[in-house]
């Protein structure tokens, strides 16, 4: 999904902003996910000393990619596996596809994967004319809604229980029991059930690239992951080549991370690491499997600073605490990724010129980066993206002309104290109840809160008065 | 070119000239996992068991105990009955399991979509978050561990180890890392309704371990 073709960024977050629905489902998860993270590292002291470690076995990873690429592409096809490498997200939809048509695949079952998100296989598979059941209960929720993820840990998080309990109602035979969580969830089971085994094809992602065994690795609370790649007869696997970690062990230091920053939990139910298709004599299992290496801008990312980007576990802890998401939730965001790591990554792959909206959509407030199992700073990241905005000559209209003028001015002190204790005077004048209800230019401001008047002068102007004070002594 | 060539080119015009050898960087990467104690969590008992005992419990596994691997038809028994549950189960085709004396349960080996209970052994536990270990093998289907409700899991006592790193020597010591390796930490759920918990997504709703005192015959 890319952020081509749709309404303005402005125009997204207005209608989020609109939608009271919209607003309660948000908090009901982020607010429970925000409270689990607390409570699981307030039992794991060691949290600070492993988020350090974690930083530095990905960016040793990094640092030595081309490495543990080549590493885990030969031990995956000692393993039976075959690999593919695709440099973008079209070269990864044809793989995938190709590999379903030479499968004869008339039913494919999916297991949540952003990575799928991002290339389009969604989409891909539909124009290839090949059924796609998505096992995910998030995802087998907004497949019924014709909707995109609006979360990475939790996709359908912007439907309410009673959404989603119409969804069921309308596409269940038999429709659930109880319009409760665990009918539906019951439900879905039922639904689901025939489909994991009658599948041709499984397709998963990747949580991690075990280098050493060639091995992949997928974390699951249902078990979906496991039904998805063990019935049918071919199991493709996509992950990002930054997924790589030398080692089991190595893996399990990220996982630690991983669970606690996303769900709250220590371990997921499902830790499975998957090594070649079935081996003489097994009791189950594909008889092919396939790794597509997919990069889609990710090389790109290497010599600057959005290097530290692809350190990144997908956890979601970023956008749980995001002032700025827990308002208009993830699709007003408009690409694959929503939140701050969203912000930060989309621009690779959909490009600046259509995305530079969402690297304002942050009051820099930090709290992404002072979550991050992996310490991503996210704000420089996005100050970042500010800056070469700037510098590519896409910030236009009124806030570029008012950064111009502030600038000149600026430039020279004197017209700078001047102009400021005009404007300070003007808004106290204005706010004489101590805050403005709306003020020209800054419409998008005060449409949504009240601007504070200034309580006194300008610095300056207070310095001076100080100053005189002082030497009045 | 081939993707795959201007992938690892795009890497390494990005990374620039680097002397690393091999050796270095697995000196590197071995040494990023030194002083595992500084990242991990303590373990909360005095003795092993009882530390998996606890953290397994903590995610909605229950556990029975028995003094030998002849006592488990019985513990199935019991735990069956006390489910509600027919006295009829599906049983992992390892000789060590179907050799046992089921006088008191139906025992088959093939496992239906809708399995009320199976019965499997677990290749090791883990106490540091109560996780069980199943690896697949020929008389190892990976299906018995995810389509019953009731997954009943023997598992010896002397096979539990500390922490999550133990288990991964094992692997590397070991040299063969089966197709598949699975832990599971607690029964299936979801939390994808609004982030309310329910147990029992699409695995097991319930997760048994039975115990086994001693070493592995």
């Amino acid at each position: 999904m890319t952020v081509a073709d749709q309404p303005s960024f402005k125009a997204r977050a207005d209608a989020a902003l609109a939608d009271r629905t919209l607003k309660t489902a948000i908090e009901r998860t982020t607010g429970t996910a925000e409270r689990k993270r607390a409570a699981a590292l307030s039992t794991f002291p060691e949290f600070e000393a492993a988020r350090s470690r974690g930083k530095a076995i990905k960016d040793h990873v990094i640092a030595n990619l081309d490495h543990y690429l080549e590493t885990f592409e030969r031990n995956a096809v000692a393993s039976g596996a075959r690999v593919h490498w695709a440099a973008t997200d079209e070269e990864a939809r044809d793989i995938v596809v190709r590999l379903c048509i030479e499968a004869g695949a008339k039913r494919v079952t999916r297991s949540k994967s952003m990575l799928g998100e991002e290339i389009g296989l969604p989409q891909a598979l539909a124009d290839a004319g090949i059924e796609r059941v998505e096992t995910d209960l998030a995802e087998h929720i907004i497949q019924l809604a014709g909707e995109h993820p609006s979360h990475i840990i939790w996709p359908a998080m912007h439907r309410t229980r009673e959404q989603v309990a119409e969804l069921f109602k309308a596409d269940h035979v038999p429709a659930p029991d109880a319009e409760d969580p665990a009918s539906m969830v019951q439900s879905a089971r039922r639904v689901l059930r025939e489909k994991f085994l009658s599948a041709d094809v499984g397709i998963s992602g990747a949580n991690f690239l075990i280098a050493d065994t060639g091995a992949t690795c997928t974390v699951t609370n249902e078990g979906n992951a496991e039904l998805t790649t063990t019935p049918p007869r071919v199991h493709i696997v996509t992950a990002g080549i930054e997924k790589l970690v030398p080692s089991t062990a190595h893996a399990f230091a990220l996982l630690r991370l991983l669970v606690r920053s996303a769900t709250g939990g220590e371990l997921t139910q499902y830790t499975t690491f998957h090594c070649g298709p079935k081996r003489s004599g097994d009791a189950d299992g594909p008889e092919e499997m396939h790794i597509v290496l997919v990069d889609n801008g990710r090389s790109t990312m290497i010599a600057d600073e959005f290097r530290e980007m692809l350190r990144c576990i997908r956890c979601g802890a970023c956008m749980n605490h995001c002032v700025v998401y827990r308002q208009i939730g993830g699709h007003a965001y408009g690409g694959t990724y929503p939140g701050p790591m969203g912000a930060a990554l989309t621009p690779v792959l959909d490009g600046l010129a259509r995305s530079r909206d969402l690297a304002f959509a942050c009051t820099m407030n930090g709290r992404c980066a002072e979550v991050c199992p992996v310490k991503i700073p996210l704000p420089t990241l996005l100050r970042a993206w500010r800056v070469r905005s700037w510098n590519d000559g896409l910030e236009k209209g009124v806030a570029s002309a008012a950064v111009g003028a502030w600038a000149a001015v600026a430039r020279r002190p004197g017209l700078y104290r001047l102009v400021s204790g005009a404007g300070v005077g003007i808004l106290r004048l204005i706010g004489t109840t101590g805050w403005i209800k709306s003020l020209p230019f800054v419409g998008g401001w005060t449409k949504y809160r009240d601007l504070p008047a200034p309580s006194g002068g300008t610095f300056m102007a207070r310095y001076k008065a100080e100053r005189g004070k002082e030497a009045a002594k | 070119m081939s993707a795959r060539d201007r992938i690892l080119a795009a890497v390494r015009a990005g990374l620039g000239s680097r002397p690393q050898a091999p050796s270095d960087i697995e000196a590197e990467a071995a040494s990023l996992l030194a002083e595992p104690d500084e990242i991990r969590p303590r373990p909360v008992d005095t003795t092993l068991v009882e530390a998996f005992c606890t953290k397994a419990g903590a995610v909605g596994t229950t556990i029975d105990r028995v003094t030998d691997l002849d006592a488990v038809p019985a513990a199935v028994e019991r735990y069956l009955a006390a489910q509600g549950l027919p006295p009829s189960v599906a049983v992992q085709p390892d000789p060590a399991l179907t050799g046992l004396g089921w006088e008191g349960v139906a025992t088959h080996a093939a496992i239906a979509p809708d399995e009320a209970a199976a019965v499997g052994l677990a290749g090791w536990g883990i106490a540091e978050g109560g996780s069980i270990v199943i690896h697949s093998a020929p008389d190892s289907p990976i299906l018995l561990a995810f389509l019953p409700v009731h997954h009943i899991v023997v598992l010896h006592t002397d096979r539990i180890l500390p922490h999550l790193e133990d288990y991964a020597a094992t692997l590397s010591e070991g040299g063969a890392v089966p197709r598949n390796a699975v832990l599971i930490t607690g029964p299936s759920g979801t939390t994808d309704i609004e982030g309310s918990y329910v147990r029992g997504a699409h695995g097991p709703g319930f997760v048994h371990v039975i115990l086994v005192a001693g070493e592995v015959r």
